[in-house]
């Protein structure tokens, strides 16, 4: 099938097999590998991308079901070569080791701070478990996204 | 002067790559590009052992965009057998009818989309001659034998230790049990190949560039050089990826029959059986003491689960037989066959789960003798192998439980089991001792510097999360006297020079020191050029005598010659030396093996001179409610003495993991198999637990100092794997103290306490 995705702005004309997720259509047809497949059955969390500025799971939505809806992943977080504060932050912090899953926890602590999430530990820690980090770095991304949240907010 | 090299050791530095993970732009081997691949998926035995009698193809031979269909009849002789982890024998897969395990990959669909390959996959009809399957230890079927002693594994012993197990005056006699666990890096086991010609380019991840490429290239019956593989990104590996796996051979069989690129990316279900896991292990520890609390023998034995034809082990004891001083000590490992994938490495794959035997039992003797189980450790502490009698290269094991002790707060602990308690959660203290043998590598690498001070160094390494280019960017601008913004580092691709597999905690001692011998050979180059100039400041000096440091060549009076003029010397463009270092006590020829993927490497445990180990002591407060019995474990302290510490930021990240990857095999992560069909039931992220961000909460890690010139000369111990190791004993000791329960089975789950 012929369809249109808004992909950070940007409008993509693409013809895809109706069964094409999201996660596949970024990966494979658009060449925007940021999103990770780490389970294809949304279990792990590393497919997060927004659509309609709310996180969901690229891997579990298909890609016809987003048409004319704006699409935000990991690539369109930072300016240019200035980084996103959460991405400044997660460095910073050291909030990764392998950085597989990376992608999806930004685009969750991204959604954390917008959700009014982000306002003491234990909020951050329960609504930024649906993101797995098998390589344990989840206080961490607790500290980043501490640190971030507030000049999230002044930028 | 080898010592610059570790001039800005010890300096938290952020990531060289961390802009490149936070952006998206990290290359893991399923994101890199290729042109116009075809899509692979693979179809997986719906049986645990017995033959293949036939497939019907046909319906999905229909399926619009359908390739390829790979199996034991099309392709099954284009390929040698494959070998395990230990390069011995291993299960097959398309090679003959034969089904060793569940899950094993029978043929392989190929499609001009992945949606059609995966609906194609799903309409091969197998038909097979079912045999029945032995699942684990105690299947009927399940067959054991006493594991032979070679020169990997060994059986320590000394003394009489069933005659001074019999006459001591206190002792504990126990069985322990580990689960199975599958390693679940969150990245999938992808594959994609290319060939060019001849030559066949692979990318997927990997521990072992040259050991990947060395193994495909003699299952394919290939010219080594004519394999290359690249992985510039790792996203987890654990030890999964640290061995070649069925399944690449057969994506470059089917990439060489459609002249076209082939990329696989697995499913998460099948990831638990065409890689490896660490198997179930069980364990009968007999411990006696004099009553002062000094070990008078340790008797060790362990039974490990394998597939049928692989005699794979980890064996343990080598590690468990030298922790404390004992006169009397014997040791016996035995593996049990049964109708399973092979298994392989995972973090720490000895110590793990022998480690658990041993710090329950210590725990056991001393509630048995009345002491404090620091105390315990402290009157058996040792700074001599009590094996062989060599000396440790450095031992801080007590320093650990000092330093732990005082910040846990170790003091306030009533020793009384069920005595403290904080209105519903019983709370239990526990702890236990740490440690992962010194290894290092023999490694290669080339490194070029500029007359402007720009630095490029290239070697094989393996960036699996533990900031493997940010330590040798540090290494070499340490070396060079250059900032480490200035240091480009290139690993991933084996047509790089060759370094070991990123595994056994090697990978920062042996980059280390081949990166620290280059800028060696480069400042020798340029102070050699210099005093040998006479129009230069140094004409005449004693080459040895000058170093380079902010961006000069400097003498020990103070002059300075920049590097413009010092490599401009010798060269225009780029200076650049290609260098190999030998680790001492490694064979000579341990380089040239190497480049054919052989693993020669100095392990901690079988050196002439030492015995080398790092040591830490790991502390847990486990909370358990009094009526649901919900196990929570609001803090943990560890320490840990690893000699050098090259980056304390990322040395940080690979402790805490450790230690929230210990929480997760104490209480989370088993997977379970059904006896009867001798299968894996929660082979996905839902139902495999591991902790999510929610289960960790106050985590601390501290850096005992300590400086080792015996281990190495950089000083450096691997810190990979030593975090996980005591975990599962400090929280089953916790939940003795909490609860007055010994649980000697992993993982320690609700229905263990009620």
């Amino acid at each position: 099938m012929e369809l249109t995705l808004n992909i950070n702005g940007r409008d993509h004309r693409l013809s895809l097999d109706p069964r094409t997720t999201l996660l596949d259509a970024l990966r494979d047809h658009l060449g925007l590998t940021g999103s990770k497949k780490g389970c294809d059955q949304g279990q792990c969390g590393a497919c997060t991308v927004h659509v309609d500025g709310r996180r969901i799971l690229a891997c579990l939505t298909l890609a016809a079901a987003v048409q004319g809806r704006p699409v935000a992943t990991v690539e369109g977080l930072a300016h240019g070569d200035k980084l996103h504060p959460m991405q400044a932050a997660f460095v910073e912090h050291d909030a990764f080791q392998c950085g597989y899953c990376t992608p999806g926890q930004l685009m969750s602590a991204v959604a954390c701070v917008h959700e009014g999430h982000a306002h003491d530990r234990a909020a951050i820690r329960e609504h930024m478990s649906g993101n797995l980090c098998r390589c344990g770095a989840y206080p961490k991304i607790v500290d980043a996204i501490e640190d971030a949240a507030p000049k999230m907010e002044r930028g | 002067m080898a010592d610059d090299a570790g001039r800005l050791y010890g300096k938290p530095e952020v990531r060289i790559d961390g802009a490149a993970k936070v952006t998206g732009q990290a290359r893991y081997a399923s994101d890199e590009p290729v042109a116009n691949p075809a899509y692979a998926y693979l179809v997986t035995s719906a049986i645990s052992r017995g033959h293949i009698t036939g497939m019907d193809l046909a319906a999905a031979e229909a399926v619009p965009g359908l390739l390829d269909i790979l199996t034991h009849e099309t392709v099954g002789k284009e390929a040698k057998p494959p070998v395990g982890p230990d390069q011995k024998p291993t299960t097959t897969t398309l090679e003959t009818t034969q089904v060793w395990h569940d899950g094993q990959i029978i043929a392989v669909v190929v499609a001009d989309s992945f949606e059609a390959a995966r609906e194609a996959a799903h309409r091969v009809v197998v038909h097979y001659a079912p045999e029945t399957p032995s699942a684990t230890f105690d299947s009927p079927g399940a067959e054991a034998e006493v594991r032979k002693t070679d020169e990997q594994h060994k059986d320590p012993a000394k003394g009489d230790a069933p005659a001074a197990f019999a006459a001591a005056p206190v002792k504990i006699d126990a069985r322990y049990e580990t689960p199975t666990q599958h390693h679940n890096p969150l990245e999938l086991f992808t594959t994609t190949c290319v060939w060019d010609g001849p030559k066949l380019t692979i990318y997927e991840p990997t521990q072992t560039m040259y050991g990947l490429k060395a193994a495909v290239a003699k299952q394919l019956g290939m010219e080594p050089a004519d394999v290359r593989t690249i992985s510039r990104y790792v996203g987890g590996a654990f030890g999964s990826k640290g061995a070649a796996t069925s399944r690449t051979v057969w994506i470059a069989i089917a990439a060489r029959r459609l002249k076209r690129a082939v990329k696989l990316v697995p499913t998460r279900d099948q990831a638990f059986t065409i890689a490896t896991y660490r198997a179930e292990t069980r364990h009968h520890l007999q411990l006696a003491a004099n009553r002062d609390g000094k070990l008078q023998a340790l008797i060790h034995e362990g039974w490990e689960v394998t597939s049928r034809p692989s005699s794979y082990n980890v064996s343990g004891t080598e590690t468990t037989a030298r922790m404390y001083a004992c006169p009397n000590i014997a040791t016996k490992v035995n593996v049990v066959h049964a109708d399973r994938n092979t298994p392989g490495f995972m973090r720490a794959p000895p110590d793990t789960p022998y480690m658990f035997a041993l710090e329950s039992g210590m725990d056991e003797l001393a509630h048995e003798l009345g002491m404090d189980p620091i105390e315990l450790r402290r009157i058996n502490d040792t700074q001599t192998d009590p094996v062989d009698g060599k000396p440790f290269s450095s031992r801080s094991l007590m320093k650990c439980f000092d330093a732990a002790a005082a910040k846990f707060g170790w003091a306030k602990r009533d020793p009384k089991p069920g005595a403290m308690r904080d209105g519903d959660w019983l709370v239990g203290y526990g702890c236990a001792t740490s440690c992962y043998p010194s290894n290092i590598g023999p490694a290669a690498a080339r490194l070029s510097l500029t007359p402007r001070g720009k630095a490029v160094i290239q070697l094989a390494g393996h960036e699996i999360g533990t900031g493997a280019y940010t330590t040798v960017a540090i290494t070499v601008a340490g070396g060079l006297g250059l900032k480490v913004t200035d240091i480009q580092v290139f690993m991933g691709d084996s047509n790089l020079p060759p370094v070991p597999v990123a595994g056994g905690s090697n990978n920062a001692a042996s980059t280390a020191h081949v990166a620290a011998k280059a800028c060696e050979e480069i400042r020798q180059k340029l102070a050699l050029a210099a005093v040998q100039n006479n129009a230069g400041i140094f004409a005449g000096a004693d080459p040895s005598k000058l170093r380079l440091t902010d961006g000069a060549l400097a003498g020990p009076d103070g002059r300075r010659e920049p590097l413009e003029t010092a490599v401009g010397r010798v060269a225009g463009g780029a200076l650049e030396v290609h260098v190999e270092n030998v680790p001492e006590g490694l064979p000579p020829d341990a380089a040239a093996g190497l480049y054919q993927g052989k693993m020669a490497m100095s392990r901690g445990t079988g050196r002439k001179d030492v015995t080398a180990y790092a040591f830490g002591a790991q502390f847990v407060e486990v909370r358990i409610h009094a009526l649901t019995r919900e196990i929570r474990t609001p803090r943990i302290v560890s320490a840990f003495a690893s000699g050098t510490i090259v980056n304390p930021l990322t040395a940080y990240s690979q402790y805490m993991g450790g230690a929230i990857w210990g929480v997760s095999s104490a209480l989370h992560e088993a997977t379970e198999i059904d006896l009867r069909e001798a299968r894996y039931v929660n082979d996905n992220l839902a139902d495999y637990l591991v902790p999510v961000n929610a289960d960790i909460d106050h985590l601390d890690v501290i850096f005992v100092p300590e400086e080792d010139s015996r281990v190495n000369p950089l000083g450096i111990k691997g810190i990979g794997e030593i975090g996980i190791v005591g975990m599962n004993a400090a929280v089953a000791n916790a939940v003795f103290h909490a609860t007055g329960k010994r649980i000697r089975k992993l993982p320690i789950r609700i229905e263990h306490l009620l």
